[in-house]
């Protein structure tokens, strides 16, 4: 895998919606580095790249749906509880520009 | 009457005889709670409790849980009650709802007395990334040694004798791990036998609700309450669910147990592996067939990455709800990008953002094969490596860790096969969602180790009863750490 | 110089289930903002999805009506992003394994538009500005929706808007959308790009987002593919870039450049097991299914219906229902759908409204259209009695029981007014007989008007022409 750069780091993080100082990102630098080591042990592995990926534990199928039934709802007071950007009705945020 | 050291049998007796009664148990354990110097607590539910016990419903007082107090991780979602996942960014958030495994708790009449510390976000194996610091292990005093994590607050609670049964969460190790370094019983049940809802999601593919307890009957017992279907949480299972206590004096004559050489092997403390051996010995002796396999060390090693691979990738989607706008501890900022920005720089550790950037990092186009998707893969071969072997036995068996709880102050070497290996092998079990339990098997400089058991998904039953076997040659139950003076 | 004109589609179709995708609030487009919420839209931590079935059944049904492969195991992925509109930082959708792949749909000139995926997803949150100030409304977070793509198949703005309206017609006619563009329902994407004729190299594609209207999607692309012919006669490059179409000044207008595609690292939702959907259940869920329009015409046609009358019916749902539901009556096919596309439309056209809301049954309708056809009334009568009934918001029944209406049949004193219509007017009995039919036309108006539109209309033609014939 090829060595990741800061450049590239910073980018991520700021997709990820937060920042780092300079030395997380270099501390995160080297957490890369050492991944990269470890994930570079995987590749050894025979027959790896051979298999389907897996999401799930194991093999589960349910056939259960959800019936189309209205339940119980949460008041808006409840719902806006605990959010510290409100005014009685909506949750309110500085102008969004899309 | 030593309330410490109680089982939940002893309770319920003593409750039952009128010796004790449901509010005095709940006192004395919110006593102990605010006495705790192990940092186990992120909030001491003392009103809400007291609350709860005076509304005992007297109909369930033939239960087990009835009247007991109980502590669960901060990271269950718990109505009109504070819930951070030890994180800044959840600071003064007070949900409206309870997890489901709270409801059933309450519905049996257990009583809730406190949320645990807790590895922010769940993230993390040594009790020290949480917003209040470090949690402890009550076995050490002088507070050197780590308690491991990330269920450090809850293992801490029933080590320390505070409470008889503690809920955590397991997604890599985390109650097992802690449950070895604490003296204490860490079991995690199959993928989808204990619902899920609401417990804070870190990679839901390998969460588990787990726990811990001081013995393997009460662990058999708690599944019985906790286990079955809940419409509310899809991946929640089926199966018809057994009573996981009638099987637990089962014979050993027979069953078949497979150890995994190269994770002995790649342990060296020889305290370990002594009494690993003496109980192979007692469960030869008993007519069980232990066999040492083989896995090939490759496999193993790949464990640790694949885990922190996918857990990070999961873990960046499921907390991409954290940004202050709904919940949560919101730093304000001229736009909606600003506020976001800054809540979530402030309110994540380092140790958190640095995983979540790993995990985001494996999903983009351009690494996603690479990354994200070897480890899917590499996923199914270790899987694989396992089931193979539960083909042809009924456990696999292993020593939990490779030495008792390290010190906080240490540091690993991150390639060597004792940390791949034996530190981080337990993985293999959210990995498949084999259901698996440590438990006590010796000492070392007064601090406990354990050994742990994983079996084919759905076989708790099996499972339990070679743990209670081991627990009974052992004697190693309902340890608590140190004597009279306790925390 | 001539252009190949590439024209995709991407529309956003919001389902009319009770609940939601993935929880059980109600599913309201109109209730007062966030009184629509469960915990789950709040992306509280720890609540968990649970999918709908209504609105699996729905999917099942328009892919169908699609003509596409129907998979029979169900997965949803994550499209992770962050805005302000999206409680959970993600979406859940389908992204690998759509539950409708490889359709088509037929346009009235017999093209084939091919569909190339149907998938469900969930809505966002409503949001709007106010000053410096956005506000956040979440009953829409969560609301089932379809996202149907098609094929680069569409040549023109006609084509364009023609696609929307089949789907619209689809989704209403199978109950699963309430397919309003102006409430949101219906929303489009259009991908527009032109290359020269001949030439190999496809232009750059330009997006225009967020059409919600019919007319303005063909009016969109319309503009679109004559801004781009424009700007490569003058020799200028199109930038790959997202635009909007200004209604005001009826063109389209830049909304940003088409910047590196956002990367939503899509995965498999752990949360959501794959589901699997029985043969039986696929089976159910068409066999069940609402007749489409095009279905409807076949009816139709086989009941004796043109094609026009047919197709006007069918520009709405409820309109067939209505007429469905009024042919119980026994009345005639024929007279039934004119009354209905001509008298009762033109009422609903002045008053605005929509046939639900209509006060005359179609029951009461169609015994009016049987009285007609009976000889009891004429048409002007019916009219009449149609016009009280619905403004004065009477049955029908009283109405005819107040004005007590009957139809003069007596043949002997038609004959009479015919004779001296036709005393007074012997240039008819002429035209007549040189071929000019219109004329009957005129002296059934004179007949009428002196009968003040209670003659019956059958004998009164009758007589006309056997008195003519007899001059």
């Amino acid at each position: 895998m090829k060595k990741v750069s800061k450049e590239t780091l910073i980018i991520a993080t700021r997709k990820l919606m937060m920042e780092m100082s300079d030395e997380e990102y270099d501390k995160l630098t080297s957490d890369f580095e050492t991944i990269t080591m470890q994930m570079d042990l995987i590749k050894d592995i025979k027959g790896v790249d051979d298999v389907e990926p897996m999401t799930f534990p194991f093999e589960i199928t349910n056939d259960f749906l959800r019936d189309d039934v209205v339940e119980e709802t949460i008041t808006k007071e409840d719902a806006l509880k605990n959010s510290k950007r409100k005014n009685g009705d909506y949750i309110v945020l500085p102008r969004v520009v899309k | 009457m030593d309330y410490k050291r109680m089982t939940l049998l002893d309770l319920h007796k003593a409750i039952t005889d009128k010796e004790v009664a449901p509010f005095d148990l709940v006192k004395y354990a919110i006593e102990l709670a605010k006495q705790d110097k192990n940092n186990a607590f992120e909030y001491i539910c003392e009103k809400e409790a007291f609350e709860k016990v005076k509304t005992l419903d007297e109909n369930k007082k033939d239960n087990l849980l009835y009247g007991v107090p109980v502590v669960i991780k901060d990271n269950y979602s718990t109505k009109d009650i504070p819930t951070t996942a030890s994180s800044k960014i959840l600071e003064g958030y007070v949900p409206i709802f309870d997890a489901e495994v709270v409801s059933r708790l309450e519905n049996e009449g257990a009583i809730l007395i406190g949320k645990t510390t807790m590895d922010e976000l769940a993230m993390g194996g040594s009790g020290t990334n949480g917003h209040l610091g470090a949690a402890y292990n009550p076995w050490d005093k002088s507070h050197k040694h780590m308690i491991g994590g990330s269920s450090s607050g809850s293992a801490a609670a029933v080590s320390a004798g505070i409470v008889p049964i503690s809920i955590g969460s397991d997604t890599g190790d985390s109650v097992r791990k802690p449950a070895s370094y604490a003296g204490l019983v860490g079991f995690k049940p199959t993928w989808g036998r204990i619902s899920r809802y609401g417990l804070l999601p870190f990679a839901c593919s390998l969460d588990h609700v787990a726990y811990f307890t001081r013995n393997v009957f009460d662990s058999a017992y708690l599944l019985n309450v906790l286990a079955g279907r809940d419409n509310k949480d899809m991946s929640s299972s089926f199966n018809k669910v057994e009573d996981y206590t009638s099987r637990l004096d089962d014979s050993l004559k027979g069953k078949r147990i497979a150890v995994i050489k190269e994770i002995n092997a790649s342990i060296s403390d020889k305290v370990v592996l002594n009494a690993f051996n003496k109980t192979v010995e007692y469960l030869t002796s008993q007519g069980a067939i232990v066999d040492y396999v083989s896995i090939d060390s490759k496999i193993l090693k790949s464990i640790y990455p694949t885990y922190i691979i996918i857990s990070s990738a999961e873990a960046t989607s499921n907390y991409a709800n954290l940004d202050g706008v709904k919940f949560g501890n919101m730093i304000d900022g001229d736009s909606y990008a600003d506020l976001v920005i800054k809540t979530r720089t402030e309110g994540i550790s380092e140790y958190a953002k640095r995983r979540l950037v790993i995990g985001s990092f494996s999903l983009l186009k351009d690494n996603r094969e690479e990354l994200f998707v070897r480890a899917q893969k590499c996923r199914r071969v270790i899987v694989n490596s396992i089931s193979k072997v539960l083909e042809q036995y009924d456990v696999i068996y292993n020593p939990a860790s490779p030495s008792i709880a390290p010190f906080i102050k240490s540091t690993k070497n991150k390639i060597a096969d004792e940390y791949l290996i034996a530190d981080n092998y337990m993985a293999y079990a959210n990995m498949g969602g084999f259901p698996s339990i440590t438990f006590p098997i010796g000492f070392e400089k007064n601090m406990p180790f354990g050994a742990n058991l994983s079996a084919k998904p759905f076989d708790e039953a099996l499972l339990l009863n070679i743990a209670n076997q081991i627990e009974k040659f052992t004697g190693l139950a309902n340890i608590i750490a140190g004597d009279d003076d306790g925390i | 110089m001539e252009f190949n004109v590439v024209i995709g589609l991407e529309m956003h179709v919001e389902m009319n289930t009770k609940s939601k995708m993935f929880s059980s609030a109600p599913v309201s487009y109109v209730a007062p903002s966030n009184t629509c919420l469960s915990l789950l839209d709040m992306s509280f931590p720890g609540t968990l999805p649970s999918v709908n079935k209504q609105a699996i059944v729905n999917a099942i049904r328009l892919s169908h009506a699609l003509h596409m492969e129907i998979s029979d195991i169900l997965t949803f992925e994550r499209k992770n992003y962050f805005y302000s509109d999206l409680p959970k930082g993600y979406q859940i959708t389908q992204a690998f394994n759509p539950i409708g792949k490889n359709g088509y749909l037929t346009l009235n000139s017999g093209k084939i538009i091919r569909v190339e995926r149907l998938h469900i997803e969930e809505d966002t949150c409503r949001q709007f500005h106010i000053g410096n100030e956005s506000y956040l409304d979440f009953n829409r977070a969560g609301i089932p929706l379809f996202e149907i793509v098609t094929l680069p198949d569409i040549t023109s703005g006609s084509e364009a808007k023609e696609v929307l309206e089949t789907i619209r017609s689809m989704v209403t006619f199978l109950g699963i959308s309430e397919g309003k563009a102006e409430l949101g329902n219906l929303r489009c994407d259009v991908n527009v790009s032109l290359s020269e004729k001949g030439s190999n190299k496809l232009g750059h594609k330009v997006e225009i987002k967020n059409l919600n209207s019919l007319a303005n999607i063909q009016k969109a692309v319309d503009y679109e593919i004559s801004r781009q012919s424009n700007l490569i006669k003058e020799g200028k490059s199109i930038k790959q870039e997202t635009r909007r179409y200004d209604e005001a000044h009826k063109r389209t207008v830049k909304l940003r450049e088409k910047v590196d595609a956002v990367d939503y690292k899509f995965f498999t939702d752990p949360n959501i097991p794959p589901i699997k959907l029985s043969k039986e259940f696929i089976k159910d869920a068409i066999d069940s299914s609402l007749e489409l329009a095009s279905e409807k015409k076949v009816r139709y046609k086989a009941l004796g219906l043109n094609d026009y009358d047919s197709s006007l019916l069918v520009n709405s749902k409820d309109i067939t229902d209505y007429f469905d539901e009024g042919l119980k009556t026994g009345c005639s096919v024929k007279l039934l759908a004119n009354w209905i596309n001509v008298d009762v439309q033109a009422i609903l056209n002045k008053e605005n409204i929509s046939i639900k809301e209509f006060n005359i049954s179609s029951i009461e309708l169609g015994n009016l259209v049987l009285l007609v056809e009976q000889d009891k009334l004429s048409n002007k009568q019916a009219r009449e009695i149609l016009l009280e009934a619905h403004s004065s918001d009477k049955k029908i029944e009283k109405v005819l029981q107040e004005r007590n209406f009957s139809l003069v049949n007596d043949e002997a004193k038609l004959l009479d007014i015919i004779s001296e219509l036709l005393d007074s007017n012997p240039q008819i009995v002429t035209d007549y007989k040189e071929g000019k039919d219109h004329v009957i036309g005129y002296l059934v108006g004179q007949v009428n008007k002196v009968t003040n539109g209670n003659a019956n209309p059958k004998i009164v033609h009758k007589l006309i022409i056997q008195e003519i014939k007899r001059r």
